[in-house]
């Protein structure tokens, strides 16, 4: 017995399945087809592949043309659409709530990989056509298959995007999912919960489509390295992959990047760039491509060098693709990383897909016969010991045998050149290169896979437990505890090695271009990237005096100076070498952008001034070695000195989603002081001699222009300002840093930033109220407890509230005071000052029987309340507590400001890179459209 | 100089830097009786937010002192202070990483990870308790 559900959009939820299931035959058929066409050419397999390609792609645009339709319509009764969708957001963000959640990435991801598969199919493939399509159609059936949103007992396999609500796990069997009407009753229905706040950031718009297109990007050189083993053919696919490696190289750099915008701009953890494995796990990637791809360059030139290592670079990158999906969104990382990662249930099928793909390509590695037969046998041994034995120890098993078939593949049957080629050619240096970017990539590989490498060492837990016990090893009881996670420090935990690799790989660009492939009788070219390494040095002289860099610091130094020197040399080499051939330039461009890149990251980074920090202090928090007060605690209306400027917090206002906090910025004007003006510095009192203005310092002010008061008055002791060098100039700018609004998900800070063209100031608010403090009807808010001595003061509200004197009360003052004669009495005189005329008045502390009187004292027009709680006579000391009213609160929030130095560097250099990688792409295919004239496709 | 040795050494090398590294860097992980056992040393504790506690943070006293109770993975539940400003979304953090020593009896964090809800994830949302009784 069927419900029919009144206004529900059920016909979509069907037909969206049957485009996932078609997705899911359709390459199936494919994948066989074009499988048995590898071997048996044109034919009827081959069209069974192309046409099951054909339905593979109908199903899978379809169904991503039917969640916008869905996301477009507002179909709230889907779980994807009302996770990721409400009625507020604006057409942008429409646009990416599509990729708000795992399905949808995965929908943008097979989209992209089906356009590249479309391009290539209409690029005259030849007989690269049927391995590259069956790669394509299976890695594709193996993403649909996470969409199928199947149960099989317990097991989940895939993750539905058509799922409704209704049928969701969380709400099987409530009563409300059998109400047919439950669309109209419910009012939850009426919108959705909207995409996560922090999504909700133009760069969200761009940055996974880009990112995904570079993901997708680097399926195609795996898929021709896979067919060129299959095929043995060592030599066709590398031609062909070299400019779809480096289109990779161009988008997902230019993705990663936009990342790191995103997290400068939306996100509040001070920077663009934190080591985390998100980010890791796409610049790893990225990595090993532009290390493959280069080794693609070299085979170009001299084939059949490195035959093993290009091999192995092209096709890890896509599979380390396939491993970062596996560790961000299976749940895996969660315990260990700053972010929590959705367990979605379908950690067992992303295992099985991402060993599938190595275990595919470690077999194909050998040749075919007894070794592929015996390796790939053992894999499949020990996968199905992954499901019915011990799964950590299987793995392991399973990656043993792997590196085993690579060495195997490597030793016996890939072809090898036994000749090397001389240390001064560009194949030599250009391999090295390629080998330390592989090197970086497996260090920050190696920190971001230690949750998962906490799985491994669990079975070994006891055996390191003993090895402690025996030898009191620290470094046996970390491994027993298997809770290893990367350290805090970026200094020691990336950058200490990081660093020297960046510096070897990227001095390796500033003069690799200069030699030639095979032999260089010339000594010239040894010369030529002199000049750009003169001209560097002199730079790197002019920063390191403008940015005040100290001796620890000689590494990043050295690193900034092979930027210098790779930009200078590039440039230079455009100059003198291709005399101005735009054309051929695109490589070098590339090259003068990253290097433009890491040295902003660098600079930016090493020469990033918390100006928020307290530089002044007392001299009890300098002694306090764990402070680390990096924050600036601004009162509404009070205007203090922060770095180069003056800033006031003016205001806050709620505008849409955002409570907006506007600071004004002040230029720094030198202070002028007139005769008679009490200043206070370092504890000391002093009077202005004659009008001046202001030094630097007040040493070189001294002898000139003040006094010094030995035994300063209480007026000139209350009066006494820290002096200041400056004073607040003409209004500069305003800058609103947010804190975005969000019930369900937590209010998030996003910072507000004024950029320069050398530098940015970046601010954002550490803490601040979004509303009024609570407060009762009259409008007093709960009191704060102080303990006050004589002379001690406040600041409530804008007035300052000083504890005058204390005195007992006598015999004589108790009827006044209404006061019995046993009573014992202390009165604490007070002094309240600002924002209103000069008042006094006095507390009591009455004692009576032993038992506290509360004598409450409230001045109704200044908005403040005081009593007594307590007396400690012998530390002269009351405790008072103190209310303030709503109506002379002061909001106050803490913000923390960093410039960053020459940040735009690194935003030019993307683009600068972007750019020459795709010119050296278009280059490439010019010139072997010119090789092979087209062919009239069949 | 054969190539093959150029990537085994950079590889050996690279990967003893990194495992120096990370058991050089990295603070013990601990519960705190242990950390309350040696003063002094730097540990990295684990644990959730005792929400029976109030997270204290008053920036007008001091802008970077968060104080609140956090219950390791042992169950002892100890007040902590955090030299930082308190961290958005502290309270709705599913568990946190505290690095920090003691000192004079209480353990001092200058550093602190937190996991959150916040980020990648969404709250499993069953309309359960918001549904009326179908009728």
């Amino acid at each position: 017995m069927d419900i029919v559900y009144n206004g529900e959009w059920t016909w979509a939820a069907s037909l969206g399945r049957l485009l996932i299931a078609l997705a899911f035959a359709g390459g199936l058929a494919s994948t066989i087809g074009y499988t048995r066409a590898v071997r048996e050419g044109q034919g009827p397999w081959h069209a069974m592949g192309r046409w099951g390609f054909r339905i593979q792609a109908a199903g899978i645009f379809g169904a991503s043309a039917l969640v916008y339709l869905l996301i477009f319509s507002h179909r709230y009764e889907f779980e994807y659409v009302w996770k990721h969708l409400n009625d507020a957001m604006p057409f942008s963000y429409m646009l990416s709530s599509f990729w708000g959640g795992q399905e949808g990435g995965f929908l943008v991801w097979m989209c992209w990989i089906l356009v590249l598969a479309i391009v290539f199919l209409r690029r005259n493939p030849g007989k690269l056509e049927a391995p590259v399509m069956a790669i394509h159609a299976g890695i594709l059936t193996g993403l649909s298959s996470m969409l199928l949103g199947l149960w099989f007992g317990d097991f989940q396999f895939g993750l539905d995007p058509f799922l409704m609500l209704r049928e969701a796990p969380q709400n099987a069997g409530l009563p409300w999912t059998l109400n047919p009407d439950y669309l109209s009753l419910i009012p939850q229905f009426a919108d959705g919960q909207g995409l996560n706040p922090l999504l909700q950031n133009y760069w969200m718009v761009i940055h996974p489509p880009t990112l995904f297109l570079g993901f997708a990007s680097t399926l195609m050189p795996f898929a021709m390295a896979v067919s060129g083993l299959w095929l043995v053919d060592h030599k066709t696919w590398m031609d062909r992959a070299i400019s779809w490696a480096f289109f990779g190289v161009a988008i997902l750099g230019a993705g990663i990047l936009m990342g790191g915008a995103w997290a400068y701009e939306a996100l509040s953890f001070g920077g663009f760039w934190a080591w985390d494995p998100v980010e890791n796990s796409s610049l790893v990637p990225w990595l090993v491509l532009v290390a493959g791809a280069h080794l693609l360059l070299i085979n170009k030139s001299k084939p059949g060098t490195a035959i093993t290592a290009t091999y192995l670079l092209v096709s890890l990158s896509f599979l380390l693709v396939v491993y970062s999906t596996f560790l961000t969104k299976s749940g895996i990382l969660g315990d260990t990383s700053v972010h929590s990662f959705v367990d979605s249930g379908i950690l067992p099928q992303l295992l099985g897909f991402l060993l599938g793909c190595c275990a595919l390509f470690c077999t194909l590695l050998l040749a075919p016969g007894r070794d592929r037969i015996l390796f790939g046998g053992l894999q499949a041994v020990m996968m199905v010991g992954i499901v019915v034995l011990d799964p950590a120890l299987c793995v392991l098993g399973l990656i043993a045998v792997m590196l085993a078939a690579v060495l195997r593949a490597h030793l016996r049957h890939l072809p090898r050149t036994d000749k090397e080629s001389p240390l001064w050619t560009r194949e030599f240096w250009m391999f090295v290169g390629g080998m330390l970017m592989f090197a970086s990539a497996v260090h920050i590989t190696f920190q971001t896979s230690l949750p998962v490498l906490n799985h491994f060492l669990e079975p070994f837990s006891a055996g390191f437990e003993r090895l402690h016990q025996a030898t009191g090893s620290a470094l046996a009881r970390k491994l027993a505890t298997h809770d290893l996670a990367p350290g805090t420090d970026f200094d020691a935990t990336y950058h200490a090695i990081q660093v020297p690799l960046a510096f070897l790989f990227i001095s390796i660009t500033a003069f690799t271009q200069y030699l030639r492939y095979g032999r260089n009788p010339n000594r010239q070219v040894f010369f030529m990237p002199l000049r750009s390494l003169i001209a560097a040095a002199v730079l790197t002289v002019v920063f390191l005096l403008a940015y005040d860099f100290e001796t620890w610091e000689a590494p990043r130094v050295a690193l900034m100076l092979a930027c210098l020197w790779s930009a200078a040399s590039n440039a230079d080499y455009i100059i003198q070498v291709l005399k101005g051939k735009w054309d051929h330039a695109g490589a070098s461009i590339a090259h003068i952008g990253f290097a433009m890149v890491i040295f902003g990251a660098v600079l930016s980074n090493a020469k990033k001034d918390i100006v928020s920090q307290n530089r002044f202090g007392d001299l009890a928090m300098l002694n306090e070695s764990l402070s680390n007060e990096e924050d600036l605690l601004l009162l509404e209306g009070d205007t203090v000195t922060m770095g180069a400027y003056y800033v006031m917090y003016r205001e806050r206002r709620q505008e849409g989603i955002h409570a907006k906090f506007a600071v004004d910025y002040f230029n720094t004007l030198p202070a002028e002081y007139s005769a008679g003006d009490v200043v206070s510095n370092e504890g000391f009192v002093f009077q202005c001699a004659e009008d001046h203005t202001a030094s630097p310092t007040f040493t070189d002010d001294l002898e000139d222009h003040w006094t010094f008061i030995p035994i300063p008055n209480d007026r000139q002791k209350r009066e006494a300002a820290p002096w200041s060098a400056g004073r607040p100039g003409e209004h500069a700018f305003t800058l609103e840093p947010r804190i975005q609004l969000n019930e369900r998900m937590g209010n998030a800070p996003e910072p507000d930033t004024k950029r320069y063209w050398n530098r940015d100031l970046y601010t954002h608010i550490k803490w601040g109220r979004v509303s009024d403090p609570e407060a009762d009807e009259d409008g007093w808010m709960g009191g704060r407890k102080h303990d006050l001595m004589r002379r001690d003061s406040l600041v409530i509200g804008r007035s300052i509230l000083a504890l005058d004197s204390i005195s007992a009360v006598t015999m004589a003052e108790k009827p006044a005071q209404g006061l019995l004669d046993k009573d014992l009495a202390v009165a604490a005189h007070f002094r309240l000052t600002g924002n209103g005329p000069d008042t006094t008045f006095t507390a009591l502390y009455i004692v009576r029987d032993s038992l506290l009187i509360p004598d409450m004292v409230t001045l109704e027009d200044r908005g403040i309340k005081v009593r007594i709680d307590g007396f400690r006579p012998t530390e002269a000391t009351f405790e008072t507590v103190i209310w303030e009213n709503l109506s002379i609160r002061r909001d106050f929030i803490v913000m923390q400001a960093i410039v960053f130095p020459q940040i735009n560097l690194l935003w030019l250099g993307c683009l600068i890179m972007t750019t020459g990688a795709l010119m050296a792409v278009r280059q490439r295919r010019k010139n072997q459209r010119r090789r092979t004239p087209a062919q009239p496709t069949a | 100089m054969s190539r093959l040795n150029i990537v085994v050494i950079l590889m050996v090398a690279v990967l003893l830097g990194a495992l120096f590294s990370v058991f050089t860097t990295n603070s013990e992980s601990v519960v705190f009786s242990r950390a309350f056992a040696e003063p002094g040393i730097e540990f990295k504790v684990s644990g959730t937010l005792d929400t029976d506690h109030p997270v204290l943070y008053d920036p007008l006293m001091d802008v970077a002192e968060t104080r609140f109770h956090m219950q390791d993975k042992e169950g002892e539940v100890q007040e902590v202070i955090l030299r930082k400003a308190k961290p958005t979304g502290l309270e709705q953090s599913e568990s946190i990483d505290l690095y920090g020593k003691v000192v004079d009896g209480e353990f001092v964090a200058t550093e602190m990870l937190m996991k959150c809800p916040s980020k990648y994830n969404e709250d499993s949302h069953s309309l359960a308790e918001s549904t009326p009784e179908a009728g």
